[in-house]
């Protein structure tokens, strides 16, 4: 086996391999109660590759077959993305109940005004790939990044101006999330255009190694507690605060 | 191709800003005094009347167009900073309430939850407000009302100010001094 073969093979198994160490993480710190969607989507892409990796490796498995295969894994995956994209938003919308009435909305036209330009795209600029199936799969592929990439961007622009601080974990799995996604967005436009050269491959199995150390990271840290000591407070002060708690509320 | 090389310079874009971000997650507010030091006073009373359209018409009235426009402009361009300074203080602010609403203490973590609010109204009303008031500097015609501004300031000031005095005894009064 040649270097490049030895690191293809790295980059192909060594990312579920430590995905399969990201799930004890989870179960170990009890993270699939908080991040169900994402404990689900880390339990699918280890089954998935187990999978294709054994398919890959039959003799008795078509290449079609395993083009299907990959696609239909392909599909679940990004669905599943959506999902961890909207747990984060849960996440942070239960964090500050404020945006509830301000974000929400501007999620939901965000969302739109997106899915309107990658369908726009997808219409209007088609691909240039004689393989149907695989057309379809970067098409679709460049559609779902172009929404989720978009998406977190909103959401990362605007908690950066309102100045709002990220749980760590939270925050983790959203850096990786978009990182991925920012990387599988310059390729899938890429891929659907022009017919790129295999070692592109490494990039994106190399983003995706990267980004499953980043969520083990950020998983396994603790999360950053407050600097500020707070001290005991008179019991004056305390019935001030409640009345103006109280005025607060009625306003 | 047009529209690939625009994703994939938004793609490269983005990545650049995450990386950026995941770096600059490090910059926290370790003291009170720490706060203290960047909040930026802002005069409340000189925004109302910046933004105040009985002073406003005063002014149409009593000097030429040409004036005015300049003088008008040359106010609502203070009406900006002042309204940035307000939001960069929200921003502050909002680290505070957020360490408060950690206590394990109910009161002061309820104050904390409070004040949160206050400060990303107040961040979400400022963008609105700067928006509109780059409009009036371009269309100086429109009418304009960011009054509920000073009045969210106001608000989120004075649970500052109290939030301050149930923590730190000694050192809430600077806070309130600096707002």
């Amino acid at each position: 086996m040649t270097l490049l073969g030895m690191v293809w093979y790295y980059l192909w198994i060594a990312p579920y391999v430590l995905q399969g160490v990201l799930l004890l993480v989870m179960v170990r710190r009890r993270f699939y109660r908080q991040f169900p969607v994402f404990f689900a989507y880390t339990a699918f892409e280890v089954c998935q590759f187990v999978v294709l990796f054994a398919m890959d490796h039959s003799a008795a498995v078509s290449a079609e077959e395993y083009v299907h295969a990959y696609g239909w894994a392909l599909a679940v995956s990004t669905a599943l993305r959506f999902g961890i994209l909207h747990e984060i938003l849960a996440h942070l919308f239960r964090d500050y109940a404020a945006l509830g009435h301000f974000g929400k909305p501007i999620f939901r036209a965000a969302t739109v005004a997106l899915l309107f330009a990658a369908l726009a795209l997808a219409v209007y600029t088609g691909g240039n790939n004689a393989n149907g199936v695989m057309l379809a799969v970067h098409v679709a592929d460049r559609t779902a990044s172009i929404l989720q990439c978009g998406l977190l961007m909103c959401l990362f622009l605007f908690s950066t101006y309102l100045g709002l601080s990220w749980r760590n974990h939270v925050f983790g799995i959203a850096l990786g999330v978009g990182i991925f996604a920012s990387v599988e967005l310059i390729v899938s436009a890429m891929r659907a255009q022009i017919t790129l050269p295999y070692f592109v491959d490494f990039l994106t199995m190399g983003t995706y190694h990267c980004c499953v150390l980043l969520w083990i990271f950020y998983l396994w840290a603790p999360e950053r507690s407050t600097q500020f000591t707070l001290r005991v407070l008179p019991e004056t002060d305390l019935e001030i605060w409640n009345q103006e708690l109280q005025r607060l509320l009625h306003q | 191709m047009i529209s690939t090389l625009v994703l994939v310079v938004f793609g490269l874009l983005a990545l650049l800003f995450l990386i950026r971000l995941a770096k600059g997650r490090s910059s926290t507010i370790n003291s009170l005094d720490d706060l203290t030091e960047r909040l930026r006073p802002v005069d409340v009373e000189a925004f109302r009347n910046l933004v105040d359209p009985d002073e406003e018409e005063f002014l149409r009235t009593s000097l030429p167009p040409t004036e005015f426009r300049a003088i008008h402009r040359e106010r609502l361009h203070a009406a900006v900073d002042y309204i940035s300074c307000a939001a960069q203080n929200a921003a502050v602010l909002l680290r505070l309430g957020e360490a408060a609403r950690q206590s394990p203490d109910p009161a002061i973590a309820e104050a904390g939850e409070t004040l949160v609010d206050s400060a990303i109204r107040l961040r979400l009303y400022a963008f609105h407000a700067m928006g509109r008031i780059y409009l009036g500097i371009l269309l100086p015609g429109v009418r304009l009302s960011p009054v509920s501004i000073a009045e969210s300031y106001e608000r989120m000031t004075g649970l500052v100010i109290q939030l301050g005095r149930l923590q730190y005894p000694a050192t809430g009064a600077r806070v309130a001094a600096v707002l």
